[in-house]
This record gives structure tokens, C-alpha cells and sequence, in this order.
């Protein structure tokens, strides 16, 4: 295990090998006073007698997870039967399980896969994803390492709250502030039109291309500061002396956030790339919802409005197959995520 | 340590209070016990309890039923996924069911197929007697019915805009002496309801509105998609007959309007209208309300309304007329298209299974359908105030006089609408129809005197099989998203549409569009084959 963010688990294994060497070593001593060793050599007890024993002494401590454990099953596995819906033309009321479900297979999948739409539909949450990843992932770090190196503390603190206070703006409030500011006959059109711009101004709620633009650059405004909270936190348990070293050996500020900053957060920051690499095709369907307008609709309609567009029509084996289809995709982003990190830089979260 | 324990004390007592509070919250509503029948009803608070309404009190007397109305407001019952799970209720008055969901829930059998107690309902089925597409229209696709319909055929629906200009703006340019060289020779005394004016003449006006205004004042609104004052008859003036669905019936055959040249014509000419800006971005974004309120202080030069009395405030009515449809400058014609707006309504009441006396709730039902229930439902009852003092034997005439209240406000918090039967032998016969509603037939009838469209038919409440509902569902949903957005993208945008835009776009949407035509061809045909043989 070479993993720094299990670092504690690897800690207490070490620990209990130890022990368990010691014990042994009093045990043979007090045999015949052979060196530990040597007993270890000939008589080394297999990895699961060792589990054993650790677990009878300590494993008590194992309770310690359960309520985590017992809420993981009821909140996430409990539920996760529903998926069967996805082969059903299922009505609320209707037993997921029982004589009168009506079983269709894949019908759902059929009539998802066959919507004129879909591949559009769903090019446009892979774009609106992947684009928001690739902007929304690095900001924060970014953010976070200029931070880090800005000297008197009371104007870091000062950028730390102004960058992630709004982050606490309700989406509802963020889309009406932005529809204010860009929507028809907002600010951003009147001033257009005062300084000679188009007649008709920009229109940014009606045009398919600027959709995306907006959605993203305004879910990073709102959440950059926030995000970059986690990295400042791993920043913060860099040792002081290493930068110290590093500036006796005459290494510039910038250089000292490329060689000593940026290793340290470097697990941090493939962690959550990996988590976030598994969440790339579920970018929430409440602030698309709030963004679409009939202009804009080409790039905005996206899986998960689908899936909620089906619920409040009553389709909802439909809505179900879609989501899970989107789920499936995900899942299999972060394996294969998981895996090239593993392969290329040692980090994995498995 | 203390601390903790009395930390923990506190978070378990907060837990139990609001445990208990949502237990009880849930469970002790309403007090439904001890009544022959619950029903559900879907209603706002501003809405006066039924239990109160003179109205249920008459059909109590009558029927000897003993119904007891509970309810929910519009977004509680939208929140609820399965209203028919409820327990304790035995009907939904507004389910507002859609034909999909009628037929899911009564092909499980947990509402009620309520052909199977029509010897119980004396006049229900002698509506469905007299009335083979009140039958048609109710079917669902294994031939039951499931729903009580709601039935209030006025004629109005199917012509949800007509157009309003704003006289007071024009006779200041005739003043000026800067009228448009279209219509030089319009003067005071022509601008007067029902004046006829060309397409051409009318955008003139309007660019002129836009010349001599601040930006503040709109030349042209309406709300685009909206089901009245929407763009259909600013587009059908070009030749086509254009709804909100772009789906409509000429000579027998189902037609989508897009497919017509003359609709591209339309949404060509209306880009132009836009960047002259006589049309604004906000008729693609607003909602009704806004529009509402925008219109209130005489800001626009015109606009699609289905009536101006809501649109300006009442001050200013005199500043508007209203003018015939547009005449297009190329046909010399007048062309008004039909809106998909049915006047006999599925969902109106379902009955569910758990209903212990079925025979007993549907005939008590079934006295809804009576005429002078029907204009009490519709309109209020009569121990409320809702009509004038009439003879014996005379005509109910709504009154339009409630003091401080207005007739619309009355009308919404003690008339409970749902389950009605008004056609024209009521009209003639039982009930006037209310004055806003008469002055609106007036009106239509001047706006339609010169439709050229007579071979046009709205789309009527068609049967579907199973399979053609899920084709339906499959196909229906993206196109209407691909022809709203096609539409407004290219009508606000800054380069007009050319030919070939508009090719590729019928292109793409080609299966969608065929498939949704065969189906409902084949659904209408049917339709037409039962409406004819029974008659």
C-alpha cells in the first residue's frame, strides 16, 4: 500500500506487525531464548492467522465504521432495486417485484436509443461536462497555490472569503443575477445598444452557442473559491522547512510552487480527479433546467433534463433506463480513470 | 462529559419532535371520517371550500349523497407521483390526467372504466348517445372510458389570438403628418375595430411606432408558445394554417405546417421584423404574466392577445382597436389557422377502484351533466350570487356585478369548474353565456368573417393504440423541442434563413415528422369512420 490518503490505515498495519513481531520474539524468548529473527524465519505465522489474531484483539474498533456502514446500505444499496424499473412500464403504485409488474427488457433502452435526439442529447452533456471539467478542475488549483503564496494574512484571508462566497448563492438567485445581467433587456444588452452594438443586443439566453459559455463560466464563479478550500487545507500540511531549503538554494517563488507546493497537493489532486472523472456525465439537471430557454434549447437539452422531462410526463421506465445508461457511462469513466492513474502516476483509489 | 450527554439529549429530543411532528403532520389530516364519499378535489386556497358551495349542498339535497370534498393545491398534487395510491379518497375531481397516464392506471384497474355503469348515469349516457365523438374522444386504447369529461363548447377556443393596435399612437402620427406612404390615406375616422389592413401596411405602422418611440415601447408582442396571443396567425397570414403544435387538418389529411414554403416564407419575414426590432426577444422569453404586466400602461403599438381587457388597463381600452387578420400582400387573402385547443377535455374526474359504492359516487356524478348544474359549477351557484334574479322557467344569466369584486374574481374563488356539459342547446336554451365570453364571439365573428382557410379542421381528441401512444411519446417530444428552437434561433438571429437552412432542418426531422403524421392519419381516419357510422 503505497497510497498517501490511506496513509493512516498503512500506519496502523505497520503498527500491529510490530506488536505482533515483539510478542513473538517475548514468546520465543521465553521458549528458549532464541533471537526473534530467527523464529520469524522458521516460524512465520500465515497472513490470516495474523489477521486473526489482530482481530481478536482489536477488533472492536471496527464498530467504529458501522454506523457509516450501516448508512452507505440503507441510503445508497437500499434503493438501488429501483433500477429495475428501467426494464418495466411502470406506474408509481405498481410493485417492483410482484405478480403484476410488467416486464418489457430492454424496451426502455429501444425507445431511448431511438429518439431522434439522443445523440445529440447526449453530445451535449458530454461537451457540457468535459468542457466544465476542463476549466472547473484546474482553476481551484490554481487559486489555490496563488493563495497560498500571497504573504500577509490578512488579505489571503480577505480573497479567500470574497472567492468563496458565492458559493452560497441559491442557484435559483444565480440564474435570475445572471439572467438580469444577460438576458433579454438585461445589462449587459442595454449597454450594447448604448455604445452602438446590435440593434436587438446580444440575446446571450437565446443563442444555442452561448449557452454553454454562460453555464460553465458562472458554475466556476460560484464554486472556484469553494472548491480550492480542500487544496488550500493539503497546502497548509507543507513543511515549512522544505521551503526554507529551497530558498537558501536560491529557488525564485514561482519555482518554489512548482517543486515544492505542487507535489505535495499532487495526491490530492489526482484523488479528486478521479472522483470527478466519475461524475463527468452528471452535471445536475436543476441549473440546465433554470437556463433553458426555447432559443438555446440545441445545446441545453441535455441527459438529465431528459430524465426529468420523462418523470413529469409519467414515463417513468424511460427516465430510469436514462439515468441509468448515465450512471453505466460514469461508472465506467472512473475504472478506466482509476486505472491510468494506477499505471501512469501510482495513484489509485483501489 | 456532561456536556456531551446533555449534547446528545438535546439532538435526540429535536429528533423525536420532528418525527412526531411529521407522523402526525401525515397522518391526522382532514376529517374525512363518518362521510359516505371522500373526493379529492385539485384547487388553490384563494378557492372557497366545496364543502361551503350552495352548489353541493343542492346535489346533496338531491342525490342523498353524503360526499365530502377534501383538496390539494395545484403543486401539491403535481409533487404527489401517485395521487390514485392516496388512501381514504374514492375519486379525483381535476385529475388532469394525460391520455397515457388514463390508460395506465385503468388498464391496472386501479381506476374505474366507467362505460361498464353508464344504466347508472341517465345522462352521461345520453350524452354519449347523442355525441359519438364525446365517445371517440374519451376512448382510451382498449375501448374503456376512464374519465369524466368536461364539455364547454363556446366556439372561442379554437381561435385563441386576435390582433389589438393602438389607435392612440396612430392618430399621433396622422397628426404629425408622419404617417407611413403604405397607408397615407388611413385616417381617424378608419381606425375603428374590424379595420382591415395588409401585411405590408401593418409592419409600415409599426416600424414608424418604432421610429417615433423610446425603447421602452414595444411595436409588436405577443408570447410565443403560449395557448392564446401567441405568433400562430402573425405566421398563418402567409398562407399556412400555423398552431402552437405546427400540426393541424387540411382536406382530411394530418399536416405539419413547417413542411409548408409558405412557413418559411413566414419565419424569413418575421427574422426581418425582428431586426428591425418591431418584434423584441422578450416574445420568445416571457411568460403570460409578464406580458400582462407589461402591457398594462399602454406600451404597446399592438399585440396578439385573446382579449384586450386583461392586456391594458382599463383607463386606456378606448386606445385600442381591434383589426382583422393581416392581409397577405401577395394572395390579397385573409388566413387564420386553428388552434389544437379541444373544447371537450379527458380528466375532468376518474373514479378509483377502492371506491366502495361506485354505482352510488357516478350517479351522483352523472347530475353534473344536468344543465343548471353544469352553469353553477361553471359560474358559481345561484344561492352564492352568481346569477341575476330570474323567473321561473327564464334563462340564467350570469351577473357581472359583485360589488368591490370583479366578475373574474368572483367567478375564481366560487365557481369550481371540472365536470361540465355546456353546448350550444344550453346556450340556447338553460344559460347565457357570460358577457366577457359574447363580446369575444362578437369579436371572432368580424376577425373570421374573411378566413380563406375552409377546408381546415383542429385536430380532434384522436384513439390511440398502445404502441402508438409510445411512437407518439418517442417522436412528439424532441420534434416540438426542434421546431420551437429552429424557430426562434433563426428568427432572432442577425442573418435572414435561407432555403437551404430551412431543407436541412425538415431534413433532420423527416422521421420524426412522418411518423407522427401516419400516426395520427391512421388514428383520424378512424375517428372519422366512428363519427360517421354511428351518426
Amino acid at each position: 500500500m503505497k497510497n498517501n490518503s490511506v496513509a493512516e490505515m498503512t500506519a496502523e498495519q505497520t503498527l500491529s506487525e510490530n506488536d505482533l513481531l515483539i510478542e513473538q520474539a517475548y514468546e520465543a524468548m521465553a521458549n528458549g531464548g532464541e533471537s526473534p529473527t530467527e523464529i520469524k524465519n522458521t516460524k512465520s505465522p500465515s497472513k490470516w492467522e495474523k489477521w486473526k489474531q489482530n482481530f481478536k484483539r482489536r477488533g472492536w474498533i471496527l464498530l467504529f465504521i458501522l454506523p457509516a456502514l450501516i448508512y452507505v446500505f440503507i441510503f445508497c444499496y437500499g434503493p438501488m432495486y429501483g433500477i429495475l424499473v428501467a426494464f418495466q412500464d411502470y406506474m408509481p403504485g405498481d410493485k417492483i417485484i410482484g405478480s403484476g409488474t410488467q416486464w418489457i427488457g430492454f424496451g426502455n433502452f429501444k425507445t431511448f436509443f431511438s429518439d431522434p435526439n439522443f445523440g445529440t442529447y447526449f453530445l451535449n452533456t458530454f461537451l457540457l461536462c468535459i468542457l466544465g471539467f476542463l476549466v472547473g478542475f484546474p482553476l481551484p488549483i490554481i487559486v489555490a497555490l496563488l493563495l497560498n503564496s500571497v504573504r500577509p494574512k490578512k488579505i489571503k484571508k480577505g480573497l479567500q472569503i470574497l472567492y468563496y462566497a458565492p458559493h452560497f448563492i441559491s442557484l435559483v438567485v444565480l440564474v435570475g443575477m445572471l439572467k438580469l445581467i444577460f438576458g433579454s433587456d438585461g445589462l449587459l444588452d442595454q449597454l450594447s445598444i448604448k455604445f452602438g452594438g446590435d440593434a436587438n443586443g446580444l440575446q446571450l439566453f437565446l443563442k444555442p452557442e452561448a449557452f454553454r459559455p454562460l453555464f460553465i463560466f458562472s458554475g466556476n464563479w460560484q464554486d472556484f473559491g469553494w472548491s480550492a478550500i480542500i487544496y488550500l487545507a493539503a497546502l497548509s500540511g507543507v513543511d515549512p522547512a522544505l521551503h526554507e531549503a529551497a530558498k537558501v538554494d536560491g529557488a525564485s517563488r514561482f519555482r518554489r510552487i512548482f517543486s515544492v507546493d505542487l507535489p505535495a497537493i499532487l495526491p490530492t489532486i489526482v484523488m479528486l480527479m478521479i472522483l470527478s472523472i466519475g461524475n463527468l456525465m452528471s452535471c445536475g439537471y436543476e441549473k440546465v433546467l433554470l437556463m433553458q430557454t426555447g432559443g438555446n434549447l440545441e445545446t441545453s437539452e441535455i441527459l438529465s433534463t431528459y430524465v426529468y422531462g420523462g418523470l413529469m410526463s409519467g414515463q417513468y421506465g424511460l427516465s430510469t433506463a436514462s439515468g441509468l445508461f448515465n450512471s453505466v457511462i460514469n461508472v465506467a469513466l472512473l475504472v478506466i480513470a482509476n486505472f491510468t492513474s494506477k499505471k501512469l502516476a501510482n495513484q489509485s483509489m483501489w | 462529559m456532561k456536556k456531551a450527554i446533555i449534547g446528545i439529549a438535546v439532538a435526540v429530543i429535536w429528533f423525536a419532535v420532528v418525527i412526531s411532528y411529521t407522523v402526525i403532520a401525515t397522518a391526522g389530516k382532514g376529517d374525512e371520517d363518518g362521510h359516505e364519499f371522500t373526493v379529492l378535489t385539485v384547487k388553490e386556497e384563494t378557492v372557497k371550500d366545496y364543502n361551503t358551495m350552495p352548489v353541493f349542498k343542492a346535489l346533496a339535497k338531491e342525490t342523498g349523497k353524503d360526499v365530502y370534498w377534501t383538496y390539494n393545491t395545484s403543486t401539491q398534487y403535481s409533487n404527489n407521483t401517485d395521487p390514485v395510491g392516496l388512501s381514504g379518497i374514492d375519486a379525483i375531481y381535476h385529475s388532469n390526467f394525460s391520455n397515457l397516464q388514463l390508460y395506465n392506471y385503468g388498464s391496472r384497474g386501479r381506476i374505474v372504466a366507467i362505460d361498464q355503469y353508464l344504466k347508472y348515469m341517465p345522462n352521461f349516457s345520453k350524452i354519449l348517445d347523442e355525441r359519438p365523438d364525446i365517445w371517440e374522444a374519451l376512448k382510451s386504447p382498449d375501448g374503456h372510458i376512464y374519465s369524466l369529461p368536461r364539455v364547454e363548447e363556446m366556439g372561442l377556443k379554437t381561435h385563441p389570438n386576435l390582433l389589438f393596435l393602438n389607435k392612440a399612437w396612430v392618430e399621433k402620427l396622422i397628426d404629425s403628418n408622419n404617417m407611413p406612404s403604405e397607408v397615407s390615406s388611413l385616417t381617424k375616422s378608419d381606425l375603428v375595430d374590424g379595420l382591415t389592413l395588409k401585411r405590408s401596411q401593418f409592419k409600415a405602422i409599426l416600424q414608424k411606432f418604432k421610429d417615433t418611440h423610446s425603447e421602452s415601447d414595444i411595436p409588436l408582442s405577443f408570447v410565443s408558445g403560449c395557448w392564446q396571443g401567441n405568433e400562430s396567425d402573425l405566421i398563418a397570414s402567409f398562407g399556412v394554417p400555423e398552431n402552437t403544435q405546427h400540426k393541424t387538418i387540411v382536406d382530411d389529411k394530418i399536416i405539419f405546417t413547417v413542411e409548408s414554403e409558405n412557413w418559411y416564407n413566414a419565419i424569413k419575414e418575421l427574422n426581418d421584423w425582428y431586426n428591425k426590432k418591431l418584434i423584441r426577444s422578450t416574445a420568445f422569453t416571457q411568460t403570460q404574466d409578464e406580458f400582462l404586466a407589461k402591457g398594462q400602461d399602454g406600451r404597446y403599438g399592438s399585440f396578439y392577445w385573446w382579449e384586450k381587457e386583461t392586456v391594458v388597463s382599463s383607463d386606456l381600452q378606448d386606445d385600442y382597436i381591434m383589426l382583422q387578420p393581416l392581409v397577405d400582400d401577395a394572395t390579397g387573402k385573409q388566413y387564420v389557422g386553428l388552434s389544437n385547443e379541444l373544447e371537450i377535455e379527458k380528466g375532468a374526474c376518474v373514479i378509483l377502484s377502492a371506491c366502495h359504492d361506485k354505482e352510488g359516487l357516478l350517479s351522483y356524478f352523472d347530475k353534473f351533466f344536468e344543465p343548471l348544474y353544469s352553469a353553477q359549477l361553471n359560474y358559481g351557484s345561484i344561492d352564492s350570487g352568481a346569477f341575476e334574479k330570474q323567473k321561473e322557467g327564464e334563462k340564467l344569466v350570469p351577473n357581472d356585478d359583485h360589488g368591490a369584486q370583479s366578475a373574474d374574481d368572483f367567478r375564481m374563488k366560487n365557481a369550481p369548474y371540472g365536470v361540465v356539459y355546456l353546448t350550444q342547446e344550453v346556450w340556447d336554451n338553460y344559460v347565457e353565456m357570460e358577457p366577457r365570453a359574447k363580446l369575444r364571439l362578437e369579436r371572432l365573428d368580424v376577425y373570421l368573417q374573411n378566413n380563406a382557410f375552409d377546408n381546415i379542421k383542429a385536430i380532434p381528441n384522436l384513439n390511440y393504440t398502445k404502441d402508438e401512444l409510445d411512437t407518439l411519446h418517442r417522436y412528439e417530444n424532441s420534434l416540438g423541442k426542434n421546431i420551437t428552437s429552429w424557430m426562434i434561433n433563426k428568427i432572432t438571429s442577425s442573418g435572414s434563413p435561407s432555403v437551404s437552412d430551412w431543407q436541412s432542418f425538415l431534413k433532420t426531422n423527416g422521421t420524426s415528422i412522418s411518423k407522427i403524421k401516419e400516426v395520427n392519419q391512421r388514428a383520424y381516419d378512424s375517428y372519422l369512420e366512428a363519427t360517421n357510422s354511428s351518426n
